[in-house]
């Protein structure tokens, strides 16, 4: 077992990473070591990365150990001054126990060699802050490039013909000739609106009445912009750190500011844990990711209740509140195979979609109004064994069959299956027959199987129950 | 577009109707029939669409035949003006089969005008039916209740009627394996399957219900009736029923609109 990180007090002693537990244990008794846990490290990072984003949208994580900050134009609460914003980002981490260097640069990489080194001049840097891997600097040393400045002064052609366009590539970046931007961890929405508190809020009724009031301000930008939000998100800077999110989605485009509100309470309602605001939130922000166009509607002159508006509406509600995926409508499946010719989807997701065949005017229903998934296997007794069925039980109960049609004969989708094509291997055909039993009642059963020429003694199921 | 029989208006002056009457549930207006004319006849002019109706499945094997019966009942509404709400826990789809969208086409429903709501208990499944009937956005609510749901009592019920009264929306109260106990619905039904009438070929004939009124709040007298659902002119008609055990069975005469028997 070895060290693969140390705190600064151990540094002091002597302890490196890369040392055996073992020795370390020797030359420091008392010391504590922890179990090396990645994902925990990661999970931190992430979490660190969160609360980054009070000061910027584009954040990226630069794994294991730093976060990249795009901080262009985002000093505006610091009077325009970067440095600022950094020691903000300091005094923050190290409030929560975190020792953390950072530094500015006009490109991540410049930015990430300088804190790395804890250096402010890119020419002063080693030629480690490349990152090539020990075998070029170790050649670079040897040709007596000793720092960044050194290579910055050569011509670059003969360095790229050594040590490959890696190289020369790395060093435009560190040297601030190239902006390769970082990929942040979250696409910046276009519409936000966030309110800043000198103290922080912890009331939740505050909370809410600066969520109303940011609605209102995210409506007013998306009608200038001639947009409609179909989801909106809002995060929750707490002071210690914690970043909360909730987010809403609406089925059509909506900018309501009071329909929005009444979703977001919603929200805030089916919040498995409630809202916690702890010591208080110093930055709540709205942010719309997914807008749509949504152009002015002119109000009638009678006010009539818009029918469809209204069950969006209520679509949209019940969706936040259930879960989307628990409010649903119809969409025709793509399949001749009953289980398979209907499936169900989130009415928030869009329009329901699908042409249902239309019965013929002689015929009831061909298809049974309720339909079991899985079918249900049932006990048969029959004629002869490719017939109909004459009784069967069914949970346990003995049903007479008085009336039947059938039958109707479904080929499995043999495409579906590998080797499908090769005969007997596209899976059972099923022989679908509609009976009614004494009592009245109508059911859909069929034969899993060609008697004799698929199967022996084919399985009888239950599909479904018609009205 | 139902030839409702002209009723005059001392039909609905019934007695002791200050509750209804607040709700406007017995306008002539907001009465719709459901196209059998003897079963319109009993109920004297149709079923009032802004209230709440109970129906329970006369046994768990007739959970199809009374869902169909109450989506049946709401594409019985003259000019719907919204969608279908269904909704009911999530659980009871495995013991008792999903709607299933070919077979409401046949039955000359649209899928389309049909959105699922499944719970995660009853409480999230009643919320959401008030919240349903309350919206003016759905023309029918209908809920679906497996077991002997305690929470389905006179409180929630009369909230859902409530509600309905106010928006005009027809909540339907399904309920399957369970015992009728006090509710504030305006009727309650029990629904079975019956023996259909034969096809060509002793094929399984239209659907047809044995529908049995319990309890009507205002007074008219319970009573059972047998009828089928056709869906090409989307409407109920009277069948004979096979046995003489019904009030009216008598009297029933034949509506030119049912097939017979090839």
């Amino acid at each position: 077992m070895r060290l693969v990180a140390c705190d600064a007090a151990a540094l002091a002693i002597g302890l490196t990473p890369g040392l055996a537990l073992a020795d370390a244990r020797a030359r420091v008794p008392e010391l504590l070591a922890f179990d090396y846990d990645p994902r925990a490290d990661e999970r931190l990072l992430l979490w660190l990365a969160d609360g980054c984003e009070r000061y910027t949208p584009g954040c990226a994580v630069d794994a294991p150990q730093g976060l990249t900050l795009d901080i262009t134009g985002c000093a505006h609460r610091f009077g325009e001054d970067e440095a600022a914003l950094a020691t903000d980002l300091q005094h923050r981490l190290r409030r929560h126990g975190f020792s953390a260097r950072t530094a500015l640069g006009a490109t991540p990489d410049s930015a990430r060699a300088k804190a790395r080194f804890a250096l402010r001049k890119i020419a002063d840097l080693p030629v480690e802050a490349l990152d090539m891997g020990s075998k070029t600097h170790q050649a670079l040393r040897r040709a007596g490039l000793r720092s960044i400045g050194d290579l910055a002064v050569r011509p670059r052609q003969p360095l790229a013909a050594r040590f490959g366009k890696a190289c020369t590539l790395k060093l435009a970046r560190l040297l601030e000739e190239e902006d390769p931007h970082i990929t942040p961890r979250r696409v910046t929405p276009v519409t936000r609106v966030e309110r800043n508190f000198a103290e922080p809020v912890a009331r939740t009724g505050d909370v809410l009445m600066v969520i109303e009031q940011l609605a209102g301000e995210a409506a007013i930008v998306l009608g200038e912009r001639g947009e409609g939000g179909r989801r909106f998100d809002i995060t929750l800077f707490r002071s210690d750190g914690h970043v909360a999110r909730l987010g809403v989605d609406t089925g059509m485009p909506t900018r309501d500011p009071a329909l929005l509100n009444r979703l977001i309470r919603e929200r805030i309602d089916s919040l498995a844990d409630p809202l916690d605001p702890g010591f208080g939130y110093d930055l709540i922000r709205l942010a719309v990711p997914v807008a749509e166009a949504l152009a002015n509607t002119q109000m009638g002159l009678e006010s009539k209740v818009d029918v469809k508006a209204a069950g969006a509406a209520l679509i949209d509600r019940l969706s936040v509140r259930l879960g989307s995926g628990r409010v649903r409508h119809f969409h025709a499946g793509n399949s001749h195979m009953p289980e398979r010719a209907a499936y169900e989807r989130a009415a928030a997701s869009g329009p329901p979609r699908g042409d249902w065949p239309k019965p013929d005017p002689g015929d009831p229903a061909s298809r049974p109004f309720r339909l079991f998934d899985p079918p249900q296997h049932i006990d048969v007794i029959a004629e002869i064994p490719d017939g109909p069925p004459r009784q069967f039980r069914w949970r346990r109960k003995l049903h007479q069959v008085t009336l039947y049609e059938g039958p109707e004969r479904i080929a499995a989708e043999w495409w579906r299956r590998k080797g499908g094509h090769e005969p007997g291997a596209g899976g059972l055909t099923r022989d679908y027959y509609r009976v009614e039993d004494s009592e009245g009642r109508r059911f859909w059963v069929f034969r899993h199987g060609l008697y004799g020429r698929e199967k022996v003694d084919p399985g009888w199921y239950l599909h479904g129950v018609f009205a | 577009m139902n030839n409702v029989p002209a009723l005059p208006d001392s039909v609905f002056a019934f007695p002791n109707m200050g509750e209804w009457r607040k709700g406007k549930a017995l306008q002539h207006d907001n009465l719709f029939t459901l196209g059998a004319k003897e079963v319109d006849a009993r109920l004297q002019g149709g079923l009032s669409r802004a209230a709440l109706h109970e129906l329970f499945a006369g046994e768990s094997g007739d959970v199809a035949t009374a869902s169909a019966f109450a989506l049946l009942l709401a594409l019985r509404l003259p000019e719907p003006k919204g969608k279908i709400f269904w909704i009911g826990e999530e659980k009871q789809e495995r013991g008792s089969g999903r709607l299933y969208p070919p077979g409401l086409a046949g039955l000359g429903i649209d899928p389309a005008s049909i959105i699922l709501v499944r719970t995660a208990n009853m409480l999230d499944a009643l919320r959401a039916a008030a919240d349903a009937s309350r919206s003016k956005s759905a023309s029918a609510v209908i809920m679906e209740a497996h077991g002997g749901a305690r929470m389905i009592d006179l409180t929630s019920t009369r909230r859902l009627s409530l509600a309905a009264a106010e928006t005009g929306t027809l909540a339907l109260l399904l309920r399957v394996d369970a015992m009728p106990v006090p509710s504030a619905a305006s009727t309650r039904w029990q629904i079975r399957s019956a023996p259909s009438q034969a096809f060509p070929a002793n094929s399984p004939g239209l659907p047809t219900f044995d529908i049995s009124l319990l309890r009507y709040r205002g007074g008219i007298a319970p009573f059972e009736a047998r009828v089928n659902w056709d869906h090409e002119r989307q409407t109920f008609h009277d069948a004979p029923l096979s046995g003489g055990f019904s009030a009216f069975a008598s009297g029933g005469e034949a509506d030119p609109g049912i097939r017979t028997t090839a």
